[in-house]
């Protein structure tokens, strides 16, 4: 628990809060003002909005323990406010509410329109309305108050300037060769694995293909040592292997995001064709979350058999706590990048050159990656093992 | 959904702060604003033991001009960029652009630094600042360092820096009194993550072009023949590199991305060349 010290519509406030308490939570809970409204608790819907220190902001995504110091004004704090009053006065006369969830925040909101914008049309009302969501009237109602309120006159601040445009245009000219660091942008190879036909709905599916400076038959026998090429894998590392079973963990790091995932799997190759599979499930008990996966891989003779493409096909589905995470791609660009590392260390091993203990690399931890991996991971193994 | 239950300390310094980070290893996340931290707390899809408040440091908020570039604390807020109380080295992009991020109920309290760390690829400062050859100044125990944008993302919510190294400012390059900018965002819904970003700056008193593609799965895209054409030939000979460009960068986007992402740059482009 942490000691705060904070008005509250002009009440000086102390209380101890747990860090994690985010400022709505200790306004309805602790004060007992439970005019701000909580939807989302992610910040997108609005409901929750307050003005702290004279700004609206979120008091979903604003702890309590960092509002020390500040000035927090609720919805119950705007009795004898003027502005306000005009407000509910014109959301009651347009019809701006109907169950009145977002009215709390949209009443913070159109303030702060009518206080700080000079003369808004309404297509800059509704965007600035735009975070503030409404269920029930389809906003025309409290737009039509807002524009209300607004039409009655007032002082506002200078709006933001909008940058005049040159019609011609900039002369052209030589650029400095400097002007623009070239970063070549490696494009990812795309396996020629086919792509099976699933009848796994909702599963991400990913290829991946890399190539090692060695025969298929030294890869095919290097890989059979699963433990080892898991080894490439960042953040991965068998536990058990009894020949086809195996049992693993990886750890991913996709930015602010890191999982430990758990799990068995099975490897299945076929030497002859130097192709093999690799499922498995795990779980990443701090999150509460499941992954299940299927690797396909396949090793491809390269320039007359001097040298192997490995081409692996991913798919894994992610359920519970992080599956949250529904921006697909941003973890698919994570499993390449952390593909991109494995190959990199694999070729490394593959050329004697990989000690065991590798680093985590650049690739920091996801969770749908985490199971990707944990999957790809175990296949590769599987593939190694043969 | 509520967090789990982390620690949390205020620092009293940056000296502090970078003292902390260090000692807590990987378990802590520094903290400004919050406003993309926060959702990922609730979600409790990130779980720190520990967060370390730099958000009233007055270091982090000077503002430091000189004759090439200005120097913006890391905890200045996108509201303060918008509403001009802080001043604009690139002919009002920066304004145009911290005007534009999310809602303003977020822009009152989100940092330009944590943003900037954060690496959301839909991030508007990423582009926008990438587009301007922007350069991010870290510290940490072990002293300071400069790192340029174009370098700064290595992925997704990834970036260089070390587990103990904190942004402390952010340093824009004055553009000249001729350059000109566009900045064109794709969203569906204002204030959402975006679809596309294309972001373009064209400076002939500098000899400087640089245009970006932003919003993509991973770092922004500097498309750089496109950038070289256009500051030889104009919006003309920069457009008709443009789908190819496109291609190139993001081979395995599905036709329609691609064709968000071509628009985005294009109508960028098109503020530039004024039409």
């Amino acid at each position: 628990m942490k000691q705060v010290s904070l008005t509250v519509n002009g009440e000086a406030v102390t209380a101890a809060v747990e860090p994690r308490t985010h400022l709505a939570d200790f306004l309805r809970s602790d004060l007992g003002l439970t005019g701000t409204h909580l939807g989302c608790e992610q910040g997108v819907c609005g409901a929750c909005t307050v003005m702290i220190d004279g700004k609206p902001m979120r008091s979903c995504i604003t702890y309590a323990v960092a509002c020390d110091g500040s000035e927090v004004r609720t919805i119950e704090g705007f009795d004898g406010d003027p502005l306000m009053g005009r407000l509910r006065e014109a959301f009651s006369t347009h019809h701006g509410l109907q169950c009145g969830f977002c009215t709390p925040g949209m009443l913070i909101t159109s303030r702060d329109i009518a206080g700080r914008l000079d003369g808004p049309d309404e297509a800059r009302i509704r965007l600035e309305l735009s975070g503030n969501l409404c269920r029930c009237t389809g906003y025309v109602g409290i737009v039509e108050a807002v524009k209300s309120v607004l039409a009655e006159g007032r002082t506002v601040p200078a709006d933001i300037a909008v940058k005049p445009r040159r019609a011609a245009g900039p002369a052209t000219f030589e650029r400095r060769s400097d002007g623009a660091p070239s970063k070549p942008s490696p494009a990812p190879q795309q396996a020629e694995l086919a792509t099976r036909a699933t009848d796994r709905k909702n599963w991400t599916v990913l290829a991946e293909s890399f190539d090692v400076p060695h025969s298929p038959d030294d890869v095919w026998a290097l890989m059979q040592d699963v433990p080892d090429v898991a080894g490439c894998m960042p953040g991965a590392e068998v536990v058990e292997f009894d020949g086809r079973r195996l049992r693993g963990r990886v750890r991913v790091k996709f930015g602010p995001i890191s999982a430990a995932f758990e799990g068995e799997g099975t490897v299945d190759s076929d030497a002859a064709a130097k192709q093999g599979t690799i499922s498995g499930e795990g779980a990443d008990r701090r999150s509460n979350s499941r992954a299940k996966g299927l690797v396909t891989y396949r090793l491809v003779p390269e320039q007359g058999g001097r040298a192997t493409r490995v081409e692996v096909q991913v798919e894994f589905q992610l359920t519970g706590m992080l599956a949250q995470f529904s921006r697909s791609g941003l973890v698919k660009d994570f499993a390449h990048r952390l593909t991109a590392d494995f190959a990199r260390n694999l070729s490394l091993r593959l050329s004697g050159e990989g000690g065991s203990a590798l680093p985590a690399g650049e690739t920091k931890e996801v969770n749908a990656i985490a199971l990707i991996f944990s999957v790809l991971w175990r296949r590769l193994k599987s593939l190694l093992k043969g | 959904m509520k967090p789990v239950a982390f620690d949390y300390e205020r620092a009293g310094n940056l000296e502090e702060a970078v003292a902390l980070l260090r000692r807590a290893d990987a378990g802590a996340k520094l903290v400004s604003g919050g406003q993309s931290l926060g959702p990922m707390l609730n979600l409790r899809l990130v779980r720190p033991e520990l967060l370390i408040d730099v958000r009233r440091l007055q270091s982090l908020r000077r503002v430091e001009e000189s004759d090439d570039r200005i120097l913006f604390g890391a905890a200045l807020t996108h509201a303060e960029f918008e509403d001009g109380e802080v001043p604009d080295p690139t002919g009002g992009l920066m304004r145009h652009v911290a005007g534009g991020i999310a809602y303003r109920a977020v822009r009152n309290r989100g940092t330009i630094g944590g943003s900037l760390a954060h690496a959301d690829p839909a991030a508007d400062w990423l582009s926008a600042l990438t587009a301007v050859d922007a350069a991010v100044q870290v510290r940490s125990q072990a002293g300071e360092r400069v790192i340029c944008l174009s370098d700064f993302v290595l992925g997704a919510f990834t970036t260089a820096l070390a587990e103990d190294e904190m942004i402390e400012a952010v340093a824009v390059p004055r553009l000249s009194a001729a350059s000109a900018w566009g900045y064109h965002k794709i969203c569906r819904k204002a204030g959402e993550f975006a679809d596309a970003i294309g972001a373009v700056v064209v400076d002939p008193e500098r000899r400087y072009c640089r245009v970006v593609m932003g919003a993509v799965d991973g770092p922004p895209v500097l498309l750089e023949e496109m950038a070289e054409a256009l500051a030889a030939g104009g919006a003309e000979a920069g457009l008709a590199k443009l789908d190819a460009a496109v291609e190139v960068a993001l081979p395995e986007a599905a036709p329609a991305a691609r064709q968000l992402h071509a628009v985005a740059v294009r109508r960028a482009i098109g503020q530039v060349y004024g039409r």
